[in-house]
């Protein structure tokens, strides 16, 4: 399936200021990462260029921890599940009022302190030498890298993306697309990437790749620290142009309640006139009425690629709205004013109907333009849970779209899968909704990339202060990005298909309509920083594990510092580069991929890590055990679904629990049955990290 | 029980563990139980909704107000439970105090 080009984000048009707060935006980050390579001069370079030499005060440690977390997911793929599934993600999201607390404050002293003990620089390293075991240093370094590359993939994604949404109505852009189109013509790897999402690919991914590399961990704490404030402030600015435009939050509740979930399915379109090069169709609205009056409102999803010569396209994806009151709303603002002689007779299988289609861009104002074109409209399918009725966006366990089908799941399977029948019982059913709980707050604690943060703050009180700050600034975003978005179904209707553009779509369409287009460029750049801060650091915790783990502790030893400090602008730079190339075509569900990797690295890592913490008898390899275990039971569950014709990453669940809580305990279970069985470890090294020096 | 000789680190990061654990739990034991017998539609018949300060009163009491619950326990246990101890010198920070 193509990947679809975002270019209907920007029907209005991004203002020339929302480039420059951009730019303005870029060129700090650069300015920061060149003050951050003057640090590296004069200190440990690895300790430095990994880990900011363990000096991080609190302003710093809180808001590149927080940064870090936020990740690309928390303003694409989860405003996106929001958008399709309603008040429930407050739910969903819930475990992250005791976050702060759990991730910081359940390993945070203890792994910083063994981390200074043992001198060790990356998790990997902590693991090896709280054991003196090479292999599970190796091990955890390969999980890492396997894990961090497929989630890096991701975050690329989300970022091209974003910097399309503020860029593409840019003369300059566009010019640059269509050289890039002619350019990559011809070469089949480029058959279905959109010209415009691969040209901000390379700048995002180019942008990230220089300074991180450049910089090192102090660039990319301090650009967390800026990237933190543009996040809140994103918030902060989004919430209240929200509730004015939707008429309070009372009235935007009452209207997601009356809300029916939409059916989905796809459009065959025949254009009036071809036209001699190709061309993208962005935001179309197709209005139907019978001879007895009965309307149908359908949005066609996506950027419709029509090829030059071409009159017909075929398979566009697309959202039929059913709730009376948004047919009757967009009825009067789009279609109305247009002229009973403008329509178009149609014959279909259920008689003859008359049709209008329109091109309509986000805002309220301006009527939107006709298209010459008529629309033939395949099998459309209902929700699995909550079709037909009102109500599902505002209670549990919400409304579920119908799985997308592929020739695969077709081929594999006649009856339906664990996943469509799990589909069935809606969004989160009180199984998933505890495995969230979980997944989290627990989950969070045992992510290397945050773990890694936990051995550079500067002492105990910096600790404590900032789980306090951390603590106030995602109750300040989160808790407001459910309200925003759950209202952003009032505001753009009929975007399910495409609802990681969601973020995008309401900054522009939120500052467009109050007049004040450059503040989009502000509220774009909120999910640009979140990306950005993930992907830096998961940039330098992946190449710190391949110079650190893999080079300087296993290959060569006593390579010089030149050597190493080579090898680290070498690989960060490969490393990502890898991951941009392999971005070009990209996996289609960013949210899943974050949760897929979430969790799995939680399953590997979260009770190893635990058990060297806290428990003296534990050894090497029954920490090792628990983390393969859990890694097994986490890939066997994903490899079930995928197996029985489903998506990999919609894994199939044991009594109603998802993977990360399943393989969690195989995981603890295994380090409690192994560990007693296997050899003891050394009361030499007990004694160094339990006893008092 | 910890002998005399023990990391005050480790004792004291632990008895905190344990007390960040149950606040979680608490969490946990409110949020959860109370939107699944309030918010969903499948364990309550003709399910009505209320709101409280405009959104629905299920995520309010059972999430919001958690959520506000528990972030005034986190900060009070960062000011008043979580201890300062020392965590020591790792020998590739001796530079930076040069």
């Amino acid at each position: 399936m193509p990947f679809p080009a975002p270019t209907q984000i920007l029907a209005v048009s991004a203002s020339s200021a929302a480039i420059w707060t951009f730019l303005v935006y870029t060129l700090l980050v650069f300015v920061i990462a060149g003050f951050a390579n003057k640090l590296l001069k004069g200190r440990n370079f690895l300790s430095e260029y990994f880990l900011g030499s363990r000096g991080l005060g609190m302003w710093a440690f809180a808001l590149t921890f927080a940064a870090t977390s936020a990740s690309g997911g928390s303003f694409t793929g989860f405003p996106a599940k929001i958008y399709t599934h309603g008040w429930i993600l407050a739910l969903w999201i819930a475990s992250y009022m005791v976050y702060p607390l759990c991730t910081m404050g359940l390993l945070g002293k203890r792994v910083n302190q063994v981390a200074r003990k043992s001198g060790a620089i990356t998790i990997p390293d902590v693991l090896r030498d709280r054991f003196n075991s090479r292999t599970f240093g190796l091990v955890a370094t390969l999980l890492i890298v396997f894990f961090l590359s497929f989630n890096l993939i991701a975050q690329f994604k989300a970022g091209s993306i974003i910097l399309q949404t503020l860029v593409q109505d840019v003369s300059a852009f566009q010019w640059l697309s269509g050289s890039v189109s002619s350019m990559v013509n011809g070469f089949e790897f480029f058959n279905e990437v959109d010209p415009g999402y691969f040209s901000c690919l390379v700048i995002f991914g180019g942008l990230v790749i220089v300074y991180t590399t450049y910089g090192g961990f102090h660039a990319v704490v301090w650009t967390d620290v800026m990237q933190g404030i543009v996040m809140v402030a994103g918030v902060a600015i989004m919430l209240p142009l929200t509730l004015s435009q939707i008429g309070g939050m009372k009235a935007g509740t009452e209207q997601m309640a009356r809300m029916i979930p939409p059916r989905l399915g796809t459009a065959t379109i025949e254009l009036d006139e071809a036209e001699e090069s190709a061309r993208g169709l962005n935001n179309i609205w197709i209005a139907q009425e019978d001879t007895d009056g009965n309307r149908q409102l359908f949005r066609l999803s996506g950027t419709i690629s029509v090829p030059a010569d071409a009159k017909i396209v075929t398979d566009i994806d697309t959202v039929e709205i059913r709730t009376p009151e948004e047919i009757e709303k967009l009825w009067a603002n789009l279609i109305e004013s247009h002229d009973d002689g403008l329509w178009t007779s149609v014959n279909t299988d259920a008689g003859e109907v008359r049709q209008i289609a329109i091109v309509k861009g986000y805002t309220h104002a301006g009527e939107g333009s006709l298209i010459g074109l008529v629309a033939r409209f395949g099998d459309f399918k209902d929700y699995q849970y909550g079709a037909g009725q009102r109500g599902h966006y505002v209670s549990g366990p919400a409304p579920m779209p119908p799985a997308k089908e592929t020739g695969d799941a077709k081929q594999k399977k006649d009856g339906p899968t664990d996943a469509e029948v799990a589909a069935a019982a809606g969004f989160l059913p009180l199984g998933m909704a505890i495995s969230f709980f979980f997944m989290w707050a627990i989950s969070g604690t045992g992510q290397p990339q945050y773990m890694v943060r936990l051995m550079a703050f500067k002492d105990s009180r910096t600790l404590r202060r900032s789980i306090i700050t951390v603590t106030i600034y995602y109750g300040l975003i989160y808790f407001p990005l459910v309200i925003i978005f759950c209202y952003s179904r009032i505001i753009l209707p009929g975007m399910e298909n495409e609802a990681d553009r969601i973020m995008p779509a309401m900054a522009v369409t939120l500052t467009e309509n109050v007049g004040h287009g450059w503040l989009a460029g502000l509220l774009i750049a909120a999910p640009f920083a979140a990306v950005m801060s993930t992907v830096d650091s998961f940039l330098l915790v992946i190449s710190s594990a391949l110079v650190r783990d893999v080079y300087q502790r296993n290959i060569s030893p006593n390579a010089s510092e030149k050597t190493i400090k080579r090898l680290c602008y070498l690989t960060t730079l490969v490393i990502g580069t890898i991951a941009l190339v392999c971005a070009i075509n990209p996996p289609q569900y960013l949210q899943d991929i974050i949760v897929y990797v979430g969790s799995g690295l939680a399953s590997c890592f979260l009770f190893p890590v635990v058990a060297l913490l806290f428990w003296k008898r534990s050894n090497a390899i029954g920490c090792m055990g628990g983390m393969l275990v859990g890694f097994g039971v986490h890939l066997a569950m994903h490899a079930e679904s995928w197996r029985q014709g489903g998506e990999f990453t919609n894994p199939i669940t044991l009594f109603g629990l998802s993977p990360v809580v399943v393989s969690l305990a195989a995981s603890i279970i295994a380090i409690a049955l192994i560990t007693p069985i296997t050899p003891k470890t050394s009361e030499e090294l007990v004694k160094k990290y339990f006893e008092a020096d | 029980m910890n002998s005399p000789t023990a990391d005050p680190v480790y004792v004291n990061s632990k008895r905190e563990g344990i007390i960040i654990l149950i606040i979680w739990g608490l969490g946990f034991a409110w949020t959860v139980p109370y939107c699944y017998f309030t918010g969903f539609q499948t364990t309550t018949e003709n399910w009505e909704l209320t709101m409280t300060w405009g959104i629905p009163s299920w995520i309010f009491w059972g999430v919001a107000f958690p959520w506000f619950v528990s972030g005034v326990l986190s900060i009070l246990m960062c000011l008043f439970y979580i201890k300062d101890d020392d965590l020591g010198q790792a020998e590739d920070e001796v530079p930076l105090s040069k």
